[in-house]
């Protein structure tokens, strides 16, 4: 990967991360604020999908691509399903939604920069698999 | 040298406008109101001076340095320099916001008056309403669904409340002069502003909170209130005042409006 | 040239192109408004047949003054400031500046030109659906501008196209801000250490990166503003809601929530705005004396302090919101403190002009212009960043004056001293100088007789964003200040024709320019 390929991803990583940021720290503000949040529960199956970012990290290093963009397509897969669960009307189901939502708009991003650019765009996977980490973390511990 | 005489002739003009009395603040009719003065005359001026300075000096060194075929110099540092400007500065510009808390803390830090009279305000596209309680001292609940602006309930105090049968909604606000006031500011649509000029108060009212508003009158008369936060195509148009009364004036107005609500 | 060129010159171009027709329509916006705060019940034939529903038999309806106001706002700040200064001269000059080819990824960089423009013709057409441009401010307060047509004309679908436009805006200046800051950090000539960089690199790099944070927020919240709009979400929206006689069932959000989502973008993104325009004036200031820029370093270091203190003093803007008063004393030393470096900076320029060997070209007139304007403008931050007396000035026309002095008329004087002192590289002739000159003469007359009485009818209380003042008593003292300032407003845009004729004259007639007009030293008036 060249050094303009590096900067550029850990750019786009830094303005990413202010994005969540912006989302998770205005989900902390309204949780704290009215009485009415009721904490989602998100299927069980859902811990599963934490392997699939960096399964494909791996996969990528390695110089798979198909099988990467699989992994990151089972990925976003998986969230949509998730998606399909929440409503809109309950906050907690609401914030959940935006989060999953922004996080499979990166995870289709980086699939096809995968797909575009291959390893050199290994970066940014690594990113966005870090950040469905968090953000199950996020759902199911801090919640 | 034509831009130097410009540059002084505008910051002049710019200065002069300060010392014209025709478009200036209102008479302040309560402490904080005086204590607001002193605060913004001192910060004037303390800006006023840096304005002078600061303009002043950009004319000399265009005068000065204008082309005359001179060699120009090749100072283009110093490092005692930066650290002194950027001390002074910092030292005058934190002093200013020190010395502008107390104002601040006067109005939001300090607690209402225990034997404050309360009065709830109610900000709806586009009126204001105000609501004193009862002889009970207590304001009666509110319903949402209870609301009738055409009937003479824009807060929508329910029937079935006793504690608000004998709550009283006006149309403006009245207190008496010398005693404290707290006002409950709530709003049941969009963010509003209540602002009394008089008083050098302002206020976001905002739905889903109420907000606390604390002050003390000293002067009788009629003081417009303009909504001071865009809430629709009304908001210039969303206009209250606040009369201060003598306060036997006052005692007699509320017993005789609180009268008209029991027996109506 | 091919519209979807990537060559960073021509893009340059294409962002002050866009720049340039954005502030003239936001001018005429600004022109039609203070015709209407002078003259509310006059009716316009005109008018009438613009906007049949907002300005029946040419009446304006206050829902059609508001939603210009809207507009003008919203053109300006984004599609003026935050176009021409960073992504007009920064593409166009940056690579020259540091001795690189082109920006670090040409096609993302004429992605980001056309996104931009894709934004603002989401946005012009709000002005044409039903119901027309929202009526909210550039701010879009929630529950106002959250709730959907109820709160008012303009708040159904012109908010939504309003909300799509900026966050394809957000997404636009996300790209370029990636783009700037790889260009600045990996293409500078070997030779080229960060602290040989011009100052106006400086300006373009800490401006980037300022964006890169800022919009990201900015574009978050305008998301979860959309859902509330159009998904039954209550992100920004409180229960016990009663509008136009309907009762509203959302209940939980927080108003106070979205405006320090906004102001986190909205405070940076005011130095998004001014940044290149200091690192331009350095550079102005400097040629134009014959002298190196005094205090180099600090001045660098005074650009990053003023990104990085940017970043924590946007409650200043929310001092009486309803948010904890302890916040707001927070912010207020925080913004005070950030007023620091900018003083560093006027000193420097000062510094840099003394003991120099003045000439007064017109770029070196816009220059001296900038300085005075940021003077005036910046100083009254001194009396709103206090809370104790914005107590009192909020949401007044003391706010209004000191915004357009800084943001409306210096950012734009840098962008005018950019233009006469670039012309000769961009075109290869100069701009007229006695016409430059003369129209910044009548400008810098022009704005001070505009903006300046305003403070004033900010001490009388004046509110803004009021489509007229006939409601209030108090407020009649202020019509001959308001007509006053029509006035020379009329004579400020008229002004604005005597540029717009040298402009486009002079890249056909002007006179030709050498390589290096100006005697600079920076690598783009070199002749490879």
């Amino acid at each position: 990967m060249t050094n303009v390929a590096r900067t550029g991803q850990a750019l786009l990583i830094a303005a990413s991360s202010m994005f969540f940021a912006a989302f998770t720290s205005a989900m902390v503000v309204r949780r704290g604020l009215s009485g009415d949040w009721i904490t989602p529960l998100l299927p069980t199956w859902v811990w599963a999908t934490l392997l699939l970012g960096p399964l494909a990290s791996w996969l990528i290093q390695r110089g798979h691509v198909r099988p990467a963009m699989a992994a990151g397509a089972a990925l976003v897969s998986s969230q949509l399903a998730l998606l399909a669960g929440l409503r809109l009307f309950v906050i907690g189901e609401a914030f959940f939604g935006v989060l999953i939502a922004a996080h499979a708009a990166h995870a289709v991003a980086g699939v096809a920069a995968i797909g575009r650019f291959g390893a050199r765009a290994s970066l940014f996977w690594h990113f966005v698999g870090a950040l469905w980490i968090y953000l199950v973390f996020l759902f199911e511990v801090w919640a | 040298m034509a831009i130097a005489i410009l540059i002084a002739a505008l910051a002049g003009a710019t200065l002069a406008l300060f010392f014209q009395p025709r478009w200036w603040f209102p008479d302040a009719i309560s402490a904080h109101a005086k204590d607001y003065d002193a605060q913004l005359l001192f910060t004037l001026w303390v800006v006023g001076s840096i304005f002078v300075l600061a303009q002043g000096l950009l004319v000399w060194v265009i005068f000065r340095y204008r082309d005359r075929g001179q060699a120009p110099s090749v100072n283009c540092g110093s490092t005692k320099l930066e650290l002194l400007w950027t001390s002074v500065t910092a030292v005058v510009f934190l002093a200013l916001a020190f010395a502008g808390q107390g104002i601040w803390a006067g109005v939001h830090l300090k607690n209402s008056d225990p034997s404050a009279l309360r009065v709830e305000v109610m900000a709806k596209q586009f009126a204001w309403s105000y609501r004193y309680s009862g002889a009970d001292g207590a304001f009666g609940r509110v319903d949402i669904r209870q609301i009738d602006d055409a009937g003479g309930n824009p807060f929508g105090i329910d029937s079935k409340d006793p504690k608000g049968a004998d709550d009283l909604t006006a149309p403006i606000l009245r207190v008496p002069a010398g005693r404290p006031v707290e006002l409950l500011l709530k709003s049941r649509d969009v963010i509003h502003n209540f602002f009394v000029r008089e008083l050098r108060l302002k206020q976001d009212v905002v739905p889903g909170m109420t907000i606390p508003l604390h002050f003390t009158a000293d002067k009788p008369g009629a003081y417009e209130v303009p909504c001071s936060e865009l809430c629709g195509l009304g908001h210039h148009q969303m206009r209250s005042a606040l009369v201060v009364m003598a306060p036997d004036a006052f005692e007699d107005w509320l017993l005789e409006a609180r009268q008209k609500v029991v027996l109506p | 040239m091919r519209i979807f060129s990537t060559d960073h010159k021509v893009i340059g171009k294409q962002y002050i192109g866009l720049a340039l027709f954005s502030v003239l329509f936001g001018m005429v916006l600004s022109l039609i408004m203070r015709f209407h705060l002078v003259h509310p019940d006059t009716k316009v034939k005109l008018f009438g047949l613009l906007w049949p529903d907002g300005a029946p038999g040419g009446q304006m309806t206050p829902e059609l003054y508001l939603s210009l106001m809207t507009m003008h706002g919203t053109i300006m700040v984004f599609f003026v400031l935050t176009t021409a200064p960073q992504s007009g001269f920064g593409n166009y000059f940056l690579p020259l500046q540091i001795g690189a080819h082109d920006m670090a990824f040409p096609v993302l960089n004429m992605l980001s030109f056309w996104t931009t423009a894709l934004s603002l013709l989401t946005l012009l057409a709000a002005l044409i659906v039903e119901g027309g441009a929202p009526l909210s401010g550039w701010t879009a307060y929630p529950p106002l501008s959250g709730l959907g047509k109820i709160t008012g004309p303009g708040q159904g679908l012109g908010q939504d196209l309003w909300i799509l436009s900026i966050a394809l805006f957000c997404v636009a200046s996300l790209m370029a801000a990636i783009n700037f800051i790889v260009t600045v950090i990996e293409l500078r000539a070997p030779d080229m250490g960060y602290f040989d960089m011009p100052l106006t690199c400086w300006g373009w790099f800490v401006t980037a990166l300022i964006s890169l944070f800022a919009f990201a927020v900015l574009l978050a919240g305008g998301i979860l503003l959309m859902l509330d709009r159009n998904a039954g979400t209550s992100f920004f929206i409180p229960g016990g809601l009663i509008v136009n006689d309907q009762i509203q069932t959302r209940s939980g959000g927080s108003p106070v929530l979205f405006q320090h989502l906004f102001w986190f973008f909205g405070h940076p993104e005011v130095y998004i705005a001014i940044l290149p325009g200091m690192g331009l004036i350095s550079t102005i200031l400097s040629v134009f004396s014959g002298k190196k820029v005094f205090g180099y370093k600090a001045m660098a270091i005074a650009l990053l302090a003023i990104g990085g203190l940017g970043f924590v003093v946007w409650g200043h803007h929310m001092f009486i919101s309803g948010m904890s008063p302890y916040s707001s004393i927070a912010f207020s030393v925080l913004t005070l403190a950030v007023g620091v470096p900018s003083a560093v900076k006027t000193f420097n320029w000062l510094a840099t002009l003394w003991g120099g060997r003045l000439r007064f070209t017109a770029a070196m007139h816009f220059a001296l212009g900038f300085v005075s304007l940021f003077i005036t403008g910046g100083i009254t931050g001194l009396i709103l960043g206090q809370p104790g007396l914005d107590i009192y000035f909020h949401d007044t026309y003391f706010v209004v004056a000191h915004f357009h002095l800084i943001m409306g008329v210096a950012a734009i004087f840098a962008i005018f001293a950019g233009l006469h002192y670039w012309f000769p590289k961009m075109y290869g002739r100069f701009l007229h100088e006695g016409l430059g000159k003369l129209h910044f003469y009548l400008t810098f007359v022009g704005v001070y007789a505009v903006f300046v009485p305003l403070h004033f009818a900010g001490f009388v209380g004046n509110p803004r964003r009021f489509p007229d003042f006939k409601e209030y008593e108090f407020l009649k003292s202020v019509m001959p200040l308001h007509i006053g300032v029509t006035h020379a407003a009329y004579f400020l845009a008229a002004a604005q024709l005597i540029f717009l004729f040298n402009y486009f004259w002079s890249q056909r007639r002007g006179a030709v320019a050498p390589t290096n007009p100006w005697g600079a030293t920076t690598r783009e008036w070199r002749d490879d």
